[in-house]
């Protein structure tokens, strides 16, 4: 199966390095795709400078600008162009996103033809929302979309929400240290362990700690252990879950993992997360100082701008890292997220010491076309547009575009040697990365997509940052969450969150 | 005593000038910067600790096409906003303000400092219970994504601190100053308007600056209830701060946004001696 | 008086606030007894259940409420003082006296969800000037990420902000102070203490109230600052009143339950006002 994606990636790849060569109208009048030139496609420029939409009006709500807001506005710019439609485009910080989109939805109104969100919305908005079209689903731009992505942009195997990006977390490091053989003398002379990717969440701890608190890189500033997102704003939930994924998902016990799915029992104060919570209270001693207020963007800032040896989130803190003008281009390395030892079975209540290591499929940008908008065909050739190879190929070499790989054809490691200036090896190990979790994982975690998401993800921040505070023990943090996610599944009712996590298990369980 | 005294007055006045300062400059030092300067550490003078650049205020002024958002049109939506509104509401507050500092009202046990109270008690909501039903009711109206949509609800928002702010300054006017004027031929209406209200213009104008700050300020409400067509300030240089915070545009856009109000704060100062009471008496 | 003319000057703004307000105000109480979140928007009748809930289940909003009176007390104590100071200063001779008056309003002006981000930035504990200058004496102070110290650094910023408000209005009240009491009292031997004390003080209490409570109103509603600066954090030991009903109205969209949690913050506010009002007038007027 992995050589017959390789193989057939690579065939794509070869055509669209070979269209490369060739410079055509559309690149010389839109610069912004001049490395691959348009590529053909129901989407393409080509097609779309064939429709006629002029009169039609397109209103789009999307991130503040430049993370997706920039190419949204670009991508509307061109497709007025081609298509003679007016688009407006509004932008909106992230954390308003939701409620920008929700307020109207509500209260009947539907000033936006087109919505950016994150792709946990799903549950929560897609009765405002229209699936996307058979014709579009079925389109070989979207069947090069890895499954995971269409899994995650889908409800019950209809897709509501349009893949225009991809996400997910990934271990990052920085290889001047791990791979420096000084270092690993050193640290296997003070420590007695290897110093190497770390395979354990253990093993990051560790490594975190030796190397938290003084200059490892000669620049005259202090470096430290882990940049991680601790703010107790909307993000810092999901670095609790890739924490949690490899001491809590059994590949052998079915059935769920936030919730037992029969019950609707929280799971969340099991001891699988409580050992995650632990590690994670240990890492407050390794962040840099203000670490435990950060957010994604001071995560991004703090490993991007080369302070500290590890990150683990989203791919914002890479590409940063790997952008022309930074000062540790090409020391970075991408790598799964670590495992753990071992791995808690909560059908035979015992931990069970064997490795184990899953993705948590983390969801991540996404835009979708609400039901009550008069102009869906524009509205979703616009989507289509904003996703087709040539500008998908364009966006994700710009790094402040915050448009990540999420096509087959797009782990290539070539791709990003050719048109980003990656060093070959770390571009071959980061395709490599990806491409293991995408297709290669059999125990993953999807993410919680079920009614009312933001109250579970709201408990959950609250109550892991009392812990990182160092107001509650892990266990007893924990334990406040799940007595007030047993609330929640009580006030939207038992039967509703379990229908709906119910498809989320169904991927989970299914590989 | 006396040099004492001068000596702590002065030292006083300059820490806190100081501490008032401070921001500002770290501001307009920091809209120099980019990415590099500002992950590195904390860096200050141009040139020096690091290289300027023009990126963070260029930003204010380009489409978001190009990455920037451009501020000169939801300026002056913001300016046309909240003049308006600060001026309705100081009109409708200032009378309101002087009928219950002059005149008694009674309905059952409803006594004047229970309606002044009312008008006050509007600010206390907070804002978020609001967002649905004035969405609502703007929707119904047609007035959403409008300037005057905007303007109805600073109004509600904004008179309040007028009365709240007038009824003060219209009870340190003596009432001898209206029974003069009455008996000397004017009815209460041009009482009001000839004789007390110059008498007040210090009152008027801190209210004045009070609404408009209040309005110019206002990010809530602008961003709830305006999509493309209208677009206030806050809300549009707030669309800058996407994942990576920049330090740099928002730090211009900051310095941009209070520039308009320094103006009227000067104009301020001005008025603030004028009417003062003890000529008025004469 | 003439009956008319009353509420010829009266009615124009009440009926024009009362007619704007009377919908929404009528709808967030029907919003309070409905269970309106995102999955069931709507108006359906629970009753009092959301009462309840608030009063039995949710110690959260209690704590909210203390720590919201702890910080909005500690913030408008100081601004008064300060800026009653600050007004006292400036108020007869002295240098550049246009200069520190115009000076001392800027910080008001700022639109305070984009000064709060550059207040972030000057209190990071990594990358902000503030720690620069601390770690000359080889300590970091965690000024947005421990307990402690983050409700400090919100009381900073606020008192920075808002201190403004307190000196305009404290300053407009002393420019407006007739003459009269203050020669009387000079000739009766009064030095520069006992002037203020018996005379500036008191002729200035209606205004010192009026400003005191509206400023405690607003201090209460302090939003912006909190949700930039430390997220309610670390944990939730920056979290106030209104910040929890934001969260839980528009990023929870438990918008019944927060319409329910507001009505209650707005009685209890009213209440508390109304005896800190009384309480003030008694203790200023008695000298």
């Amino acid at each position: 199966m992995k050589k017959m994606i390789k193989i057939s990636t690579l065939t794509v790849t070869a055509s669209l390095l070979a269209v490369a060569a060739q410079a055509d109208k559309w690149s010389d009048q839109f610069p912004h795709i001049k490395n691959t030139g348009d590529i053909a496609g129901e989407c393409s420029y080509e097609s779309m400078s064939k429709k006629d939409y002029s009169g039609q009006k397109l209103t789009i709500n999307t991130h503040a600008v430049p993370v997706i807001g920039e190419p949204t506005a670009l991508h509307a710019e061109q497709f007025s162009k081609l298509t003679g439609a007016e688009v407006n485009v509004i932008h909106t910080p992230a954390g308003d996103l939701y409620s920008k989109a929700m307020v109207p939805f509500q209260a009947g109104q539907a000033p936006y033809d087109i919505v950016f969100g994150f792709s946990n919305f799903i549950r929560d908005w897609k009765q405002y929302l229209q699936p996307v079209p058979a014709k579009y689903v079925n389109m070989r731009q979207m069947q090069d979309v890895t499954q995971s992505h269409i899994d995650v942009n889908s409800w019950d195997g209809e897709m509501i929400q349009f893949p225009i990006d991809g996400d997910r977390h990934y271990l990052k490091y920085r290889k001047d240290v791990i791979d420096n053989p000084e270092y690993q003398a050193k640290y296997k002379a003070e420590t007695g362990n290897e110093l190497r990717v770390p395979q354990t969440w253990k093993e990051y701890g560790e490594m975190a700690t030796f190397f938290n608190g003084w200059d490892w890189d000669n620049d005259g500033e202090l470096e430290y252990g882990s940049a991680e997102v601790m703010k107790k704003d909307d993000l810092m939930f999901a670095a609790f879950f890739s924490r949690s994924v490899a001491y809590a998902k059994n590949p052998r016990v079915p059935g769920g993992y936030f919730f037992d799915l029969e019950s609707m029992e929280p799971l969340i104060n099991g001891p699988g997360f409580v050992e995650a919570l632990t590690d994670w209270v240990e890492a407050t001693k390794y962040v840099p100082p203000g670490g435990i207020n950060f957010g994604l963007g001071d995560e991004i800032n703090s490993f991007g701008g080369g302070q500290t040896l590890f990150s683990f989130s989203w791919d914002d803190a890479f590409v940063a890292a790997m952008q022309d003008d930074s000062p540790i281009k090409n020391k970075v390395g991408a790598a799964p997220l670590p495992g753990s030892d071992r791995v808690w079975n909560r059908s035979s209540g015992a931990w069970e010491n064997e490795f184990n290591q899953a993705p948590y499929i983390v969801w991540g940008w996404t835009a979708a076309v609400a039901k009550a908008s008069k102009n869906q065909d524009v509205a979703f050739d616009y989507l289509c547009f904003f996703a087709n190879d040539a500008n998908h190929q364009a966006d994700i070499a710009i790094g402040r575009f915050g448009v990540n790989p999420f096509k087959k054809s797009d782990f290539v490691p070539e791709l990003y040697v050719e048109r980003q200036g990656w060093d070959p090896e770390i571009a071959k190990q980061y395709a490599e990365t990806l491409m293991e979790m995408e297709e290669g994982s059999t125990n993953r975690v999807f993410p919680l997509r079920v009614p009312g998401v933001f109250q579970f993800n709201s408990a959950i921040a609250t109550g892991t940052s009392k812990a990182l505070a160092g107001q509650l023990s892990p266990q007893e943090a924990l334990d406040e969450v799940a007595a007030e996610w047993k609330k929640i599944v009580k006030r939207i009712g038992a039967d509703t969150v379990r229908e709906a996590y119910a498809i989320g298990v169904a991927l989970e369980d299914n590989l | 005593m006396g040099t004492f005294y001068t000596t702590l007055k002065y030292t006083a006045v300059t820490i806190w000038s100081m501490f008032v300062i401070a921001p500002f400059l770290w501001a307009l030092s920091t809209s120099f910067k980019d990415f590099n300067s500002v992950t590195s550490g904390a860096t200050y003078i141009p040139w020096v600790d690091f290289e300027p650049t023009l990126e963070g205020w260029r930003v204010l002024l380009r489409s978001p096409a190009q990455g920037g958002v451009n501020i000169v049109e939801p300026y002056l939506n913001s300016i046309f906003v909240t003049c308006l509104a600060s001026f309705i509401s100081i009109l409708l507050g200032t009378l309101a303000a002087y009928a219950l500092s002059r005149y008694t009202f009674k309905a059952g046990f409803i006594k004047n400092d229970d309606i002044t109270f009312f008008f006050i008690s509007q600010r206390i909501m907070p804002p978020v219970v609001l967002a649905i039903p004035f969405f609502i009711m703007l929707g119904k109206l047609g007035l959403l994504d409008t300037l005057l949509g905007l303007v109805m609800v600073y109004v509600v928002l904004l008179m309040p601190i007028a009365v709240w702010i007038m009824v003060d300054f219209f009870n340190k006017v003596p009432v001898e100053i209206d029974e003069t004027a009455l008996i000397d031929g004017c009815n209460p209406i041009q009482a009001f308007f000839k004789v007390v209200l110059p008498n007040s213009i210090p009152g008027m104008v801190v209210a004045g600056l009070f609404c408009m700050i209040f309005g110019w300020t206002d990010f809530f409400f602008a961003f709830i209830l305006t999509f493309t067509e209208v677009q206030l300030l806050p809300v549009a240089i707030v669309s800058l701060n996407s994942s990576i915070t920049p330090w740099w545009s928002l730090s211009a856009a900051a310095l941009v946004s209070v520039a308009p109000l320094i103006v009227v704060a000067f104009i301020v100062e001005r008025y603030l001696s004028k009417g003062n009471l003890s000529g008025a008496l004469k | 008086m003439n009956f008319k003319h009353k509420y010829l000057f009266l009615l124009p703004g009440f009926l024009v606030l009362l007619g704007i307000l009377i919908f929404p105000i009528g709808f967030t109480v029907r919003l309070s007894l409905s269970s309106w979140d995102s999955f069931f928007p709507g108006l359906d009748f629970i009753g009092l259940e959301n009462y309840t809930r608030l009063f039995t289940d949710d110690p959260r909003f209690w704590e909210a409420f203390q720590r919201l009176s702890f910080m909005s007390v500690i913030t408008v104590f100081l601004q008064y003082t300060i800026g009653f100071a600050l007004a006292h200063m400036v108020w007869k001779e002295i240098k550049f006296q246009r200069f520190f008056r115009v000076l001392f309003l800027i910080p008001m002006m700022t639109t305070p969800v984009i000064m709060t981000v550059i207040w972030k930035t000057v209190f990071h504990e990594s990358l902000g000037p503030v720690n620069d200058f601390f770690s000359l004496f080889g300590v970091t102070p965690l000024w947005l990420s421990s307990e402690a110290l983050s409700k400090v650094t919100v009381i900073i910023v606020e008192v920075w902000q808002w201190t403004p408000f307190m000196f305009l209005l404290l300053l407009a009240g002393l420019l407006s102070l007739p003459k009269e009491p203050f020669l009387a009292a000079s000739i009766d031997g009064a030095g520069p203490i006992r002037k203020f004390v018996y005379v500036t003080f008191p002729l200035m209490a209606p205004i010192s109230i009026g400003a005191i409570i509206i400023r405690l109103i607003e201090a209460s509603k302090i939003m912006d600052t909190v949700y930039v600066l430390t997220s309610g954090g670390p944990g939730t030991s920056s979290e106030t009143s209104s910040f929890y009903i934001f969260i839980k109205g528009l990023r929870e969209f438990q918008f019944g339950y927060s319409a329910a949690l507001s009505l209650t913050y707005l009685i209890i506010m009213i209440i508390s006002l109304t005896i800190i009002a009384k309480m003030l007038v008694k203790l200023m007027i008695r000298s």
